[in-house]
């Protein structure tokens, strides 16, 4: 479902300065598959996460994802793509700290404008889901770490994505929370959801509903 | 069909109330200069209104006698030879001065008129029709008798002639003239009293009006006046109205500094705004593309944001402007105006509706702002999204 052909990616932080994050890898990954990229910090790692969600492009080689090359999507279809496909976790949650839980959720479903009803049903289904109705109208900065990431994953879920990405989910949590954090892997698991995380967290490695477990080093497979 | 995304409108909304003090900082000066431009603008068009319409209801030919360049009484007996003209249909020699009112400090214009002859000007005979000029009284202006009330002459003035004697007029009626800078000076009384307060002789007038009946002739009779009487000025309505243009031209030109200063400010916040977004904003933007915003998305809720603001800026800056030039007749800003040809008595700024005054304000302000939300954003939106976000 998901394959990165021969993918190299460089950086070029400035004319003398450039960076290979990734060095001809090739990956497959399958539909419902829950897959775990391990490694150190600058590995690599978040670098396959963002070429999987089509926020940035390879140098060379290419991303297929259903069959589509996705690497070679111009910048409106890409955004199209995420937003039908993709459910991203940022490490940082990436939310926007002075607007309230509802509205961070319902940001992914303000181009498509829909109606009252459908955002509501929508934003229902996953404030129960994360435990957080109560929080609906709390600006997200007043938010714990934990709940924000309840937030972040509300907001990745929102359009029913195919695929998860989750970038360090637990680097910011206590073991109790991420440990919350993996039931709901196991959760989206079964249903079918492709899920990708990238983390260094050990408590991902030897889990029963894993099916692979990648580890990069300085932007290579080993 | 067109569906409006309020979503995205709700969303431009919050995103202006989370930035607050940015927001009405920016809203602020926006109306500042609109309300400047507006103001400007407003001003020059009433005043130009007031001008036009004076000079429209001047005389079309005014015969003056002139000495070394000078200008003094002129014969009445030339205003036969003058009739005689083919062409012109009346000749009539005028009586009228400026004089001078110390304790307010402004000049009044004395119209000496025959009740029994044609006048010169319509609303002279309009006057005539409804006020009865006595031998000892005068109509005057909306404007004098305010100010001759401010000075304790409530029903009568006491004009001092030229040899130091009064001369004790009562006020017989009051007048709104064609214009308001005419019926805030103009004082109409008999043609023998202006004779005596000037101390002129009954064979001699100011100057002689004359009316032709084809204005297209005007060039042509005013030549041949000059050539039958080569030591006279004939003066043009046309002549006067450049030469009242240019004294207004001036006053623009400080007018047009004002405006280019307004100019100038705005487009340095433009440039300001236009030269980049805060790191807050482009990560924002970087979160929007990452979970499924496009270019054109973010695009779009920029420009209702910057749609918002100026538009809102722009319609409070009008508001503001009407509300200072026409109901507090722009105080400050139309000193500058006054005393455009001699010292006058205050005028009150007439309304005109330019359209194309607000037109011309608004392609300068909002449109530009718009642009310089949009272009920013654009500059980031087109970003990878990865690159924005880290």
């Amino acid at each position: 479902m998901i394959e990165l052909k021969n993918i190299t990616k460089i950086y070029d932080l400035n004319i003398n300065n450039k960076v290979t994050a990734l060095n001809d890898i090739n990956l497959k990954f399958n539909e419902g598959e829950l897959i775990v990229l391990k490694g150190s910090s600058g590995s690599g790692k978040s670098t396959i996460l963002s070429l999987v969600a089509a926020l940035s492009k390879p140098t060379m080689g290419e991303v297929i994802v259903d069959n589509k090359r996705i690497s070679k999507l111009p910048d409106n279809f890409a955004s199209l793509y995420r937003r039908e496909n993709i459910g991203f976790i940022f490490q940082k949650y990436n939310l926007i700290p002075t607007l309230s839980v509802k509205e961070n959720i319902l940001l992914p479903l303000v181009p498509n404008n829909p109606n009252e009803d459908e955002c509501n049903s929508k934003l229902n289904i996953v404030l129960e889901q994360f435990n957080i109705s109560n929080k609906k109208d709390t600006i997200v900065k007043n938010l714990s770490g934990g709940e924000q990431q309840r937030v972040a994953i509300s907001r990745a879920l929102i359009n029913n994505p195919k695929i998860i990405i989750a970038d360090e989910p637990t680097a910011n949590l206590d073991e109790k929370l991420s440990l919350d954090f993996i039931d709901m892997l196991r959760q989206l698991k079964s249903q079918n959801k492709t899920i990708v995380v990238a983390t260094h967290d050990p408590l991902f490695f030897n889990l029963d509903f894993v099916d692979k477990v990648i580890e990069i080093k300085n932007g290579n497979i080993i | 069909m067109l569906k409006i995304n309020l979503h995205l409108i709700e969303y431009a909304i919050n995103s202006l109330l989370r930035s607050k003090t940015k927001s009405i900082f920016i809203t602020t000066i926006f109306t500042l200069l609109v309300f400047l431009l507006t103001s400007i603008f407003f001003i020059s068009n009433s005043i130009k209104y007031e001008l036009n319409s004076t000079v429209d209801s001047l005389p079309q030919i005014i015969v003056q006698n002139i000495k070394g360049g000078k200008s003094y009484d002129i014969k009445t007996n030339i205003v036969d030879d003058i009739i005689n003209i083919p062409g012109v249909s009346d000749a009539i020699p005028r009586v009228w001065g400026y004089y001078f009112f110390e304790n307010a400090g402004v000049n009044f214009s004395l119209v000496g008129i025959n009740s029994y002859e044609t006048q010169y000007k319509n609303s002279f005979n309009e006057l005539i029709e409804n006020y009865d000029l006595e031998e000892d009284s005068m109509i005057v202006g909306s404007g004098v008798k305010k100010l001759l009330e401010q000075n304790y002459y409530k029903n009568y003035f006491n004009f001092i002639k030229p040899d130091g004697d009064f001369k004790k007029l009562n006020i017989g009626g009051t007048f709104n003239g064609d214009t308001q800078l005419e019926s805030n000076d103009l004082i109409i009384m008999s043609i023998e009293n202006a004779r005596e307060i000037f101390d002129m002789s009954k064979s001699k007038a100011t100057d002689i009006s004359v009316k032709v009946d084809n204005p297209i002739e005007i060039p042509m009779i005013s030549s041949k006046i000059k050539s039958m009487y080569p030591n006279t000025r004939v003066i043009t309505n046309s002549d006067l109205k450049v030469s009242y243009q240019n004294i207004f031209d001036y006053k623009s030109g400080i007018f047009l500094a004002l405006f280019a200063i307004c100019l100038f400010t705005f487009f340095i916040i433009i440039y300001d705004k236009s030269s980049g977004l805060s790191s807050e904003e482009k990560k924002e933007i970087g979160i929007l593309k990452a979970i499924g915003w496009t270019v054109d998305d973010v695009l779009k809720e920029k420009f209702v944001e910057g749609a918002i603001v100026s538009i809102f800026a722009y319609l409070l800056g009008v508001i503001f402007a009407f509300i200072f030039v026409y109901i507090l007749q722009a105080p400050i800003l139309r000193n500058i105006f006054e005393g455009y040809s001699i010292l006058r008595t205050t005028f009150e700024l007439p309304f005109v509706l330019d359209l194309q005054t607000l037109s011309l304000v608004f392609f300068l302000s909002v449109p530009v702002y718009i642009a310089a939300t949009i272009i920013p954003s654009w500059r980031t939106a087109t970003l990878d999204a990865d690159e924005v976000i880290r």
